[in-house]
C-alpha cells in the first residue's frame, strides 16, 4: 500500500473520532509546550547569568591575593614577586594595589566621604587594565609624579549622581594603627583631581566604593612598599586557568597565593546552569510519556473497536505490515500534529512565563548595593528557541507516539482474521 | 475446464473450551474454472469454515488446499495475503464495507491495498461501480445505502482485482426475497458474461439451485454433489 494512501486513510480514521483524537493529542500538545517551554526559559536564563557574568567580570583579569581561604591571609606580595608574575609568558600586564587597612576620607568640613577603601595605584596601568571601568567623570586622572591628589570612586565621590565634592578640593585621609598598646592617628592632606564614572562589580569587588591615591603616597603613608592585591591581564582569555597555574607556581608555598579567574568561575557557573536546564527538561519530557501512555490507552481501544475492520482488510488482502503501517501512521500523525501545536504553544506559553517572572523579580531591583552591576536592565528572562531544542522536542514526540502506538499497532496486526471477522 | 480450485480431504476442528468441536470431517471436492457452486447445509454443518480455508483467511488441519495450483498450508502469511489480494474476492453476509468510506473507496480499496496508481484506481473503481449499478452511488457512505446496495457495492470490491475466485458466504442472508434473488441474479451475470467462478455458501435451497452444481453439506461432511438443471437467468 502506497504510504500517501496509508497516511489519508489514518486522517480519515482520527477525523472520524474528533473528540478523542484531539484529547489524545492534546496531551502530546501539554507534552511538547512543557519540554519547550522549560528549555527555552533554561536557555534564557542561562544567556542572561552569562551576559551578567561576562559584563560583571572582566575575563582577562586575574585577581591575585595573598595567603589562602584555609590559611588566612598571608604577608603582602613583595616587588620581585609582582616582578616574577610580570615575566609569564601570557602575562601582558600585572599592577600591584597597595591598600590602607582602616583609613577613612574626610571633608574639611568633617563630613565623611563613603570611601570604604584607600588603595595607592600606578593610574595609567590601572587604566590599561580595567579599559572599560576605570574611567574618569569628572576632573583628570594624576599625572605620573603627582602624590598629592587623589581620585575617587563613583558612589565614594557622588550621591544621588551629584558630587559630593569639588575638584580641586581639598580632603583628608585618616589611617588609625595602633603601636604599643597606644592609638596613633596618621592624616593626610590631599586635592581631589577626579571622580570615576560607574564601573560596577569587577571581579569581586566593587571599585565605586573606593579613593585611589598613588603608589607612592600610599606607601610613605603605610610604611611598606608592598601589594595587597595583584591584578593581571592575561592575552589570551581562553587560557586564563592555565596562566593562573603558573601564577600560583612562581610562589614556593602553595598557601601563600590564591588566584581567581573569572572565565573559569563563569565556566563552573554555565556548566551547573547547563546541568539544571537539562535536568527540568527531562522532568517536563515526563509529561510527554504520560501522554505516549494516553496514545497507548486510545490506541488499544481503538483496535478493540476496529477489530472486525481489521478483519474485512485482512479478507481482502492487507498483509499484518499494512495494517501495523496503518495504525501507527494514526499515532505518528498524532506525533507530528501534536509536536507542531506544542512547538507554537510552546514558544508562546514561554513567552507569558518569562514576562511574569520578570514583573516578579522587578520590585527588587536596587543598584545600590555592593554588587550591583550599573547600566544595566533589572534581571529580565526572555525565552531563547535554540533549533537543537525545537528539533530534539519535535522528534521526541513523535518517538514517543511511535513506540506507544506499537504495541496496539502490533495487536491489530496480528488479529486472526477469521476471529477478526466474527467479532461483534 | 480446468480446475482452480482443489479441496483434498480437508479437516479442519476448533477449540471451544476445553470440548474440541469438528467443524470439516474429511471434504474433497474440486471447483472448475468458470464454474458456479454453491455450497448448500444447514447452519454448523461446517461450510462458512469450508469457504473461509477455500479463500485462504484459514489453514485446514489436515488435507490439501489447492488455489490455482499453490497449497495455502505451504504460504508464509503475507503470502497468503497477497494470494487473498490477487486471486479471491470475498462477499459477505454483512458487507462488511468500512463504514467511513464512500462506495467507491470502498471498492477502490484492494487496488489501494495493492498500490496501484490513484489514477488506475479510480478509472476502475467507477467502471465497477457502473457494472454493478451503482453509478449514481459512488459518493454515498455505507449507511446512506440499503442492504441491496451495499451488497452490490461489496460484490464490485471483491470483483475489482479480477480475482480467479469470488468467495460468497450467504450472500443474500441479509436481503429481503426480492434484493436477494437480484443479487443472485447479478453474480449470475458476472459468471455469464464475465466468466468468474464463483463458490457460494448458502442454506437457501433457492439460491443452491441457481448453480452448475451444488455441494451438499451436513455435519462436516459431503452427502452429495448434485448437477443442477441451471434454470435461465432472470434480467
Amino acid at each position: 500500500m502506497r504510504v500517501s494512501k496509508i497516511l489519508e486513510m489514518a486522517a480519515a480514521n482520527l477525523k472520524q473520532r474528533k473528540l478523542r483524537t484531539s484529547l489524545t493529542t492534546l496531551g502530546v500538545i501539554i507534552g511538547i509546550t512543557t519540554v519547550i517551554g522549560i528549555a527555552s526559559l533554561g536557555e534564557g536564563f542561562r544567556f542572561e547569568i552569562k551576559q551578567r557574568m561576562q559584563s560583571g567580570f572582566e575575563l582577562n583579569v586575574l585577581i591575585v591575593f595573598p595567603g589562602s581561604l584555609t590559611a588566612g591571609f598571608g604577608e603582602p606580595f613583595t616587588q620581585p614577586e609582582l616582578d616574577s608574575i610580570r615575566n609569564i609568558s601570557n602575562v601582558n600586564l600585572a599592577t600591584g594595589m597597595r591598600t590602607l587597612a582602616s583609613a577613612e576620607v574626610y571633608k574639611e568640613n568633617g563630613t565623611r566621604i563613603r570611601a570604604l577603601t584607600v588603595a595607592g595605584i600606578n593610574f595609567s596601568e590601572m587604566q590599561q587594565m580595567l579599559p572599560k571601568r576605570f574611567i574618569i567623570a569628572a576632573g583628570h586622572f594624576p599625572s605620573e609624579n603627582d602624590t598629592n591628589t587623589i581620585v575617587l570612586g563613583y558612589r565614594a565621590g557622588t550621591n544621588n549622581s551629584i558630587p559630593v565634592v569639588d575638584i580641586g578640593e581639598n580632603v583628608t585621609i585618616s589611617i588609625k594603627f595602633q603601636a604599643h598598646g597606644t592609638q596613633f592617628t596618621h592624616n593626610e592632606t590631599l586635592t581631589v583631581a577626579g571622580i570615576l564614572s560607574e564601573g560596577g562589580t569587577a571581579g569581586i569587588t566593587n571599585f565605586d566604593y573606593w579613593a585611589f591615591i598613588s603608589s607612592k603616597k600610599a606607601a610613605e603613608m603605610s610604611g611598606g612598599e608592598s601589594y595587597q592585591i595583584i591584578l593581571v591581564q592575561v592575552n589570551d582569555a581562553q587560557k586564563a586557568s592555565q596562566t593562573a597555574r603558573e601564577v600560583e607556581n612562581t610562589f614556593t608555598n602553595p598557601y601563600r597565593v590564591s588566584v581567581f579567574v573569572p572565565s573559569s568561575f563563569e565556566q563552573q557557573v554555565d556548566n551547573i546552569l547547563s546541568l539544571l536546564q537539562i535536568f527540568l527538561t527531562a522532568i517536563g519530557a515526563i509529561s510527554l510519556l504520560v501522554a505516549g501512555i494516553g496514545i497507548m490507552n486510545i490506541m488499544t481501544v481503538s483496535v478493540m473497536e476496529r477489530t472486525r475492520e481489521v478483519g474485512i482488510l485482512k479478507a481482502i488482502g492487507a498483509k499484518s505490515r499494512t495494517v501495523l503501517s496503518m495504525f501507527l501512521a494514526e499515532a505518528i500523525t498524532i506525533g507530528i500534529i501534536g509536536g507542531l501545536i506544542g512547538i507554537v504553544t510552546g514558544y508562546g506559553v514561554s513567552y507569558g512565563l518569562a514576562s511574569m517572572l520578570s514583573s516578579f523579580i522587578q520590585p527588587q531591583q536596587q543598584a545600590d548595593t555592593l554588587f550591583s552591576t550599573p547600566g544595566r536592565e533589572p534581571l529580565s528572562i526572555s525565552p531563547v528557541f535554540t533549533p537543537e531544542w525545537t528539533i530534539a522536542a519535535f522528534v521526541f514526540a513523535i518517538i514517543v507516539c511511535l513506540i506507544f502506538g506499537l504495541y496496539p499497532a502490533r495487536k491489530a496486526a496480528k488479529l486472526d482474521p477469521v476471529k477478526a471477522l466474527s467479532y461483534e | 475446464m480446468a480446475t482452480i480450485l482443489q479441496v483434498h480431504d480437508v479437516r479442519k476442528s476448533y477449540r471451544m473450551g476445553k470440548v474440541v468441536v469438528p467443524a470439516l470431517r474429511g471434504v474433497s471436492f474440486e471447483v472448475e474454472e468458470g464454474e458456479f457452486l454453491t455450497i448448500f447445509g444447514p447452519s454448523g454443518s461446517g461450510k462458512s469454515t469450508l469457504l473461509h480455508l477455500m479463500g485462504g483467511l484459514d489453514r485446514p488441519d489436515d488435507g490439501e488446499i489447492l488455489i490455482d495450483g499453490s497449497n495455502i498450508l505451504k504460504l508464509s502469511d503475507s503470502k497468503l495475503a497477497e494470494l487473498r489480494l490477487n486471486k479471491i474476492g470475498f462477499v459477505f453476509q454483512f458487507f462488511n464495507l468500512l463504514p467511513r468510506l464512500t462506495a467507491l473507496r470502498n471498492v477502490e480499496l484492494p487496488l489501494a491495498i495493492a498500490g496501484i496508481s490513484e489514477k488506475e484506481t479510480l478509472e476502475r473503481g467507477e467502471k465497477m461501480l457502473k457494472f454493478v449499478g451503482l453509478e449514481a452511488r459512488e459518493n454515498h457512505r455505507p449507511y446512506e445505502l440499503s442492504g441491496g446496495e451495499q451488497q452490490r457495492v461489496a460484490i464490485a470490491r471483491a470483483l475489482i482485482s479480477n480475482p480467479k475466485i469470488i468467495l460468497a458466504d450467504e450472500p443474500t442472508g441479509n436481503l429481503d426475497t426480492k434484493t436477494a434473488s437480484e443479487i443472485v441474479q447479478l453474480m449470475r451475470k458476472l459468471n455469464e458474461e464475465r466468466k468468474q467462478t464463483f463458490v457460494v455458501v448458502t442454506h437457501d435451497p433457492r439460491v443452491a439451485q441457481e448453480a452448475h452444481r451444488t455441494v451438499h453439506l451436513k455435519d462436516g461432511l459431503i452427502e452429495t454433489i448434485s448437477e443442477n438443471n441451471l434454470p435461465t437467468r432472470k434480467e
